[in-house]
């Protein structure tokens, strides 16, 4: 029944049984997605691993073993921990910019409640700002932003 | 490493004969041998051997690294390996762009209404301060503030969340 075998089974070249572990994820309809775990994982690692796990954990671990095979495939050298790398990158540099904009907005709003300290002129958003002040006696109070440690 | 003498950690798990030209033996030393039996029990060592040999020299070290910090990955979260680790990461970027747009809003509406008690208060023109080049429009009239606010409450460019795992960046190393 050639008609009924699952990506796997098709690439495989080999016959799809009722209880193929691999079917309910490597449909026929996609035999680019089998092709990519295959290249990167082998199937008899992909079978052991979905093997060791709970049937409705199943799905989720296709979609992942999927997406790494992918990472994989488009950036041998790194893979998905290329796309780690670059997320914290992210995370950094987005975390020095929301410290600047609070201490700006702390400065501003001090400028605001102590007016007669020295007229405000806004300008852009910049460490222009912080250099303007004479007396600062802003309450810079600056969130502690979540290092991004991962596992 | 290479020699008849002392087979490499993956010659030595697979049980066969380290060859001069081992192509595992320069990344998996015979002192570690956890390293090269994680990476075998996830990718399988042909395929690591096919994954390198497709890589020029230079570059194979970095990609032992990160085969090893998959596999690790994969077998500390079976279901979800690195992807945890990257959906992890993005929600914090995510939260981060929204913390930033909330931070920059504040500030207009902190301009904003600085020019409305200035207006308020018929200041003589001259003694607005525009000779900066980055100034930004906020203390033109009214009727063009919301024009300009998208500029500031829209995150830079280059801190949007990675949705195409084709979005990778080349590097020198992250072993270092």
């Amino acid at each position: 029944m050639s008609s009924g075998r699952c990506a796997a089974c098709r690439y495989l070249r080999r016959r799809c049984t009722q209880d193929c572990i691999l079917s309910p994820y490597f449909p026929s309809n996609n035999p680019q997605r089998f092709a990519s775990v295959h290249r990167i994982y082998g199937a008899s690692n992909v079978t052991k691993l979905l093997q060791r796990l709970p049937t409705h954990l199943r799905a989720e671990a296709a979609d992942s073993l999927y997406f790494e095979a992918q990472c994989r495939l488009e950036d041998p050298v790194y893979g998905s921990v290329g796309l780690i790398f670059l997320l914290q990158q992210q995370i950094h540099s987005a975390e020095s910019q929301l410290i600047k904009t609070q201490a700006e907005v702390a400065v501003m709003k001090s400028q605001t409640q102590h007016p007669q300290t020295q007229p405000f002129r806004a300008i852009s958003g910049s460490n222009n700002l912080l250099l303007q002040q004479s007396d600062n006696d802003a309450n810079l109070s600056f969130s502690n932003q979540v290092s991004s440690g991962f596992i | 490493m290479g020699s008849g003498s002392s087979p490499c950690a993956s010659c030595k798990l697979l049980r066969r004969r380290c060859a001069k030209d081992c192509i595992f033996a320069p990344y998996f030393p015979a002192d570690d041998p956890h390293k090269f039996s994680i990476v075998h029990k996830v990718f399988g060592a042909s395929n690591v051997s096919k994954m390198l040999q497709e890589l020029p020299v230079q570059q194979r070290a970095d990609a032992v690294s990160s085969l090893v910090y998959e596999a690790n990955a994969r077998v500390r979260d079976p279901v979800y390996g690195c992807v945890g680790a990257i959906s992890y990461l993005q929600n914090q970027v995510s939260q981060l762009q929204m913390q930033l747009a909330v931070a920059q809003t504040e500030i207009l509406c902190i301009q904003m209404q600085h020019h409305q008690d200035d207006s308020a208060l018929a200041l003589p023109t001259q003694m607005q301060h525009h000779d900066d080049d980055d100034y930004k429009p906020f203390l033109l009239p009214t009727t063009h503030n919301l024009d300009n606010i998208s500029q500031y409450i829209n995150f830079a460019s280059s801190s949007n969340v990675i949705q195409d795992p084709a979005a990778t960046v080349k590097r020198e190393s992250l072993w270092t």
